[in-house]
C-alpha cells in the first residue's frame, strides 16, 4: 500500500481538496479580520457552484464561468452585508437565513433551468478549468505527482494565501480593515468609514468564495449537484478560527482539514470498515481540532493572566 | 402593560405580518414567473392545504414536530446561543427510539413503552446537545461550527445504526424492521388523522411556557440572553444557565424526534437530517421565542409547506423554492431596521403623550392641593 505511487497520489488528493478549504479560510480571514464571523461561506460557495456552471454554460467558455461564480458570490455577499450592517440584522441569523436559502434556492434554479432536482450533469454541458502541468517539477519523483498537475483554482488558492496576507499587513485599505475589526469605534473616530470596510470585507469574501466554489463545481467536478458544498464552508470558518484568523496558519489547518478528507476518502476504497464512520471523519476532525485549540488558547490566556499579576 | 410597551407589542405584530405578507407575495410572484399555468397553480398554493379535511389533518401533523423544534429553538435562541443541534438530534432521537422500540418488542404493555421511549428521546437529546454546549462554555469553539459538525456525524451515526444493527432485509428500500404496534402513537380526532403527538406537544408548549414566564429559571435565561452584563453584575450563573438552557432545548428537539417516528412512521427510514430542525429556528424567529406562540408560527409554517406541497406534486414547481421564502421570513423578522424607524417614532409619541398627561395630572393635583390650602 505504502508505495512511493501511494504517496504521490495521496499527496496529490489532499491538496485537490484543501483547495475549497483554503478558499473558505481565506473568505473567513477576511471577515473575521473586520470583526465579523461570516458563516454563510456555505451559502456564497454553493451559490457560486451553480452560478459557474450555468454561464459556463451558457457561453461556453469557462473563463466566464469562473467569472460569473465570482459575481455570484461577490452579490451573496452584498446581499448579506447590507442585511447586517444596513438592515442591523442579527449577522448569525443573516447567515444562517442566507445558508438555508442557498440550499434550497439553488435547487430551485437549477430545476428552472434544467428539469434536473440533483445534478445539473446531463443537461448542461461539462466546463472544468484546464490543469496546469508544472514545467520541471513534474519530473521530480514523489514531489511531482504531488505538486503538478493541478487544477489552475488549487494554485490560485496557495497563491491567495499569500495575497489576503499581503492584503491585510501591507495595504492600507488592509490596515483599516484590521483596525476596524480591533475596534471599531476607535477606527470611526479617526475617521474610517466602518460600514463601508464591514461591505469591503464581504465583497472580498465574496470573490473567494466565489473561486472556492468553482472549483467545486468546475475542477473537483464538471458539474453542479444538490448540496455539494456538503459543510466546507463550515469548516474553512473552522481553519480561521483555529489560527484565530492568521492567514497562514488558516491555511495550514485548511490543508490539514483537506488531510483528513483525503484521508476518509482513500480509505473508503480500501478497508471493510463501515463507511459510515469514514464519512464522519472530516467533520470529527474538525470538532476535536476547535477543542484543543481552544484549549491551548485558554491555557494561553490563563498564563498572560497570571504574568500580569505577578 | 404600559403604553410604550403596548405600542411596540402592535409594531412587533405588525412588522412580523408584513415579513411574512411580503415573503408570500414573493412566493406568489415567483409561481407567476415560473409556472406555465400560474391562475391554477397560485389557486393550488394558496387553498390547495385547505382543499380536503385530509390535508387539513396533514396541516397539523406536519406542525406538531414544528412545534417542538421551534420551542427547541426558543431555548438555544433565548440564551443567544445558535446551537444547531436540534436537526441531528431530531433525526437521532428517531433512530435511538426506532432501536429500542424493535429490541423490547411486543412484549411491554403500550402505556410503559411509549412513555419510556419518549424519556429515552428526549435524554437522547439532552446528551447530544450537551456536547456543543459544553465545548462552547470550556473551550470557547464556535457553536454554530460544532454543532453542525455534531449534525453530520449524527446523520451518518444513523444511517450506520439502521443499516447494522436494525436493516430489514426482505424490503426492497431502505429502512429498518418494523417497529412494534405497541410503540405507535394512537390518532385522535377520525377523519383528520392526527397523530397523538399533538397532545404532547400541546403539553409541551404549556410546559415551557411556564418556565419561561412563571419560573425563577426562566427569568434567568431571559436576562442572560437580552442583557449578560445586567445578569453577570446580578449574580446570575451564566455558565450553567446557558447549558440548562441547551440541554432543555435538546431534550424538546429529541421529544419531536420521538413523536414523528411513533407517529408516523411504521419503520424508522430517513437516510439524511430531516430539515425539521432548521425550520424549527425559523418557527422561533417568527414566533420572537415566545413559546406561546410556537405553535401557531408552526401552524403557518406547515400551511405553506403543505401548500409547496400540493403544487410539487400538481405543477411543474419543486418544493425547494420554500426555502428561500423561508430565508427571506427570517431576515426580514430579525431585521431591526425594517420598519425599525416608524417604531421609534410610534414609541416617542406615546412616551411623549403619557408624559404630557402625567405633567397635567401633577399639576391639576398641585392646582387642588394649593385650593385645599
Amino acid at each position: 500500500m505504502l508505495t512511493l505511487d501511494w504517496i504521490g497520489n495521496f499527496g496529490y488528493s489532499v491538496l485537490r481538496l484543501s483547495t475549497p478549504l483554503i478558499f473558505a479560510g481565506m473568505a473567513a480571514v477576511i471577515s473575521k479580520k473586520a470583526g465579523m464571523m461570516n458563516m454563510a461561506l456555505e451559502g456564497m460557495m454553493l451559490c457560486a457552484a451553480l452560478g459557474g456552471v450555468v454561464f459556463a454554460g451558457m457561453t461556453g467558455n469557462v473563463w466566464i464561468g469562473l467569472l460569473g461564480a465570482v459575481v455570484i458570490g461577490v452579490l451573496v455577499g452584498a446581499v448579506i452585508a447590507f442585511s447586517s450592517l444596513s438592515g442591523k440584522t442579527d449577522l448569525y441569523l443573516t447567515c444562517i437565513a442566507v445558508n438555508l436559502a442557498a440550499t434550497g434556492g439553488t435547487v430551485f434554479v437549477m430545476y428552472l433551468l434544467t428539469g434536473e432536482k440533483a445534478t445539473t450533469s446531463a443537461a448542461i454541458k461539462a466546463y472544468t478549468l484546464p490543469t496546469v502541468v508544472l514545467p520541471l517539477i513534474n519530473k521530480i519523483p514523489l514531489i511531482g505527482p504531488m505538486l503538478s498537475g493541478h487544477n489552475v483554482l488549487t494554485y490560485l488558492a496557495f497563491i491567495s494565501i499569500f495575497a489576503v496576507w499581503f492584503f491585510l499587513t501591507r495595504t492600507r485599505l488592509g490596515l483599516r480593515l484590521r483596525a476596524v475589526g480591533e475596534n471599531a469605534r476607535a477606527a470611526a473616530s479617526v475617521g474610517i468609514n466602518v460600514k463601508r470596510i464591514g461591505y469591503v470585507s464581504f465583497l472580498i469574501s465574496g470573490v473567494l468564495c466565489g473561486f472556492g466554489g468553482a472549483f467545486m463545481s468546475m475542477g473537483w467536478v464538471s458539474f453542479f449537484m444538490k448540496n455539494m458544498v456538503n459543510g466546507r464552508g463550515y469548516i474553512g470558518l473552522s481553519a480561521c478560527n483555529i489560527a484565530g484568523g492568521d492567514p497562514l496558519g488558516a491555511g495550514i489547518a485548511a490543508v490539514f482539514f483537506g488531510l483528513s478528507d483525503a484521508a476518509a476518502t482513500s480509505l473508503k476504497s480500501q478497508t471493510s470498515f463501515p463507511t459510515e464512520f469514514l464519512e464522519m471523519i472530516p467533520y470529527a476532525a474538525t470538532i476535536i481540532a476547535l477543542m484543543v485549540f481552544g484549549m491551548l488558547r485558554m491555557n494561553r490566556q490563563r498564563k498572560i493572566e497570571k504574568g500580569s499579576q505577578k | 402593560m404600559n403604553k410604550t410597551s403596548r405600542v411596540e407589542f402592535t409594531v412587533e405584530l405588525v412588522r412580523i405580518l408584513t415579513a411574512i405578507a411580503i415573503a408570500y407575495a414573493v412566493a406568489l410572484v415567483t409561481l407567476f414567473a415560473v409556472s406555465d399555468d400560474p391562475v391554477y397553480i397560485i389557486q393550488q398554493f394558496v387553498l390547495g392545504p385547505f382543499s380536503s379535511v385530509r390535508r387539513v389533518g396533514s396541516i397539523i401533523n406536519l406542525a406538531i414536530p414544528f412545534t417542538f423544534t421551534g420551542l427547541c429553538f426558543c431555548f438555544m435562541y433565548a440564551v443567544n446561543k445558535f446551537n444547531l443541534a436540534g436537526e441531528g438530534i431530531f433525526m437521532f432521537a428517531g433512530c435511538v427510539i426506532s432501536w429500542v422500540a424493535i429490541k423490547l418488542g411486543e412484549s411491554v404493555p403500550a402505556p410503559v413503552m411509549i412513555g419510556l421511549l419518549l424519556v429515552i428521546g428526549a435524554l437522547t437529546g439532552v446528551v447530544v446537545s450537551a456536547l456543543p454546549a459544553w465545548l462552547d462554555s470550556k473551550f470557547n469553539a464556535n457553536i454554530v461550527v460544532s454543532s453542525l459538525m455534531l449534525n453530520s456525524i449524527l446523520m451518518f451515526l444513523s444511517i450506520y445504526i439502521m443499516m447494522y444493527t436494525m436493516r430489514d432485509t426482505t424490503i426492497g428500500s431502505l429502512g429498518s424492521l418494523p417497529i412494534p404496534d405497541n410503540a405507535k402513537l394512537p390518532q385522535i380526532l377520525g377523519k383528520f388523522r392526527i397523530q397523538a403527538g399533538l397532545v404532547i406537544a400541546l403539553i409541551a408548549v404549556i410546559l415551557v411556557a411556564v418556565l419561561f414566564y412563571k419560573m425563577v429559571f426562566g427569568y434567568k435565561m431571559r436576562v442572560v440572553g437580552s442583557n449578560p452584563w445586567f445578569a453577570k453584575a446580578c449574580g446570575i450563573n451564566m455558565t450553567a444557565t446557558i447549558i440548562c438552557a441547551q440541554l432543555f432545548g435538546g431534550a424538546l428537539a429529541g421529544l419531536g424526534g420521538t413523536c414523528e417516528i411513533l407517529g408516523n412512521y411504521d419503520r424508522y427510514n430517513w437516510v439524511a437530517t430531516t430539515q425539521h430542525g432548521f425550520d424549527g429556528l425559523m418557527v422561533a424567529v417568527l414566533a420572537r421565542k415566545n413559546p406561546l406562540l410556537v405553535p401557531v408560527a408552526a401552524c403557518l409554517l406547515a400551511y405553506i409547506r403543505i401548500g409547496a406541497d400540493v403544487v410539487n406534486s400538481k405543477g411543474d414547481i419543486p418544493i425547494e423554492f420554500i426555502t428561500v421564502i423561508q430565508g427571506i421570513v427570517i431576515l426580514m423578522v430579525a431585521a431591526e431596521e425594517f420598519m425599525g424607524r416608524y417604531k421609534k417614532k410610534l414609541i416617542y409619541k406615546a412616551a411623549e403623550e403619557e408624559l404630557a398627561a402625567k405633567e397635567k395630572a401633577e399639576k391639576e393635583s398641585a392646582a387642588s392641593k394649593g385650593k385645599e390650602e
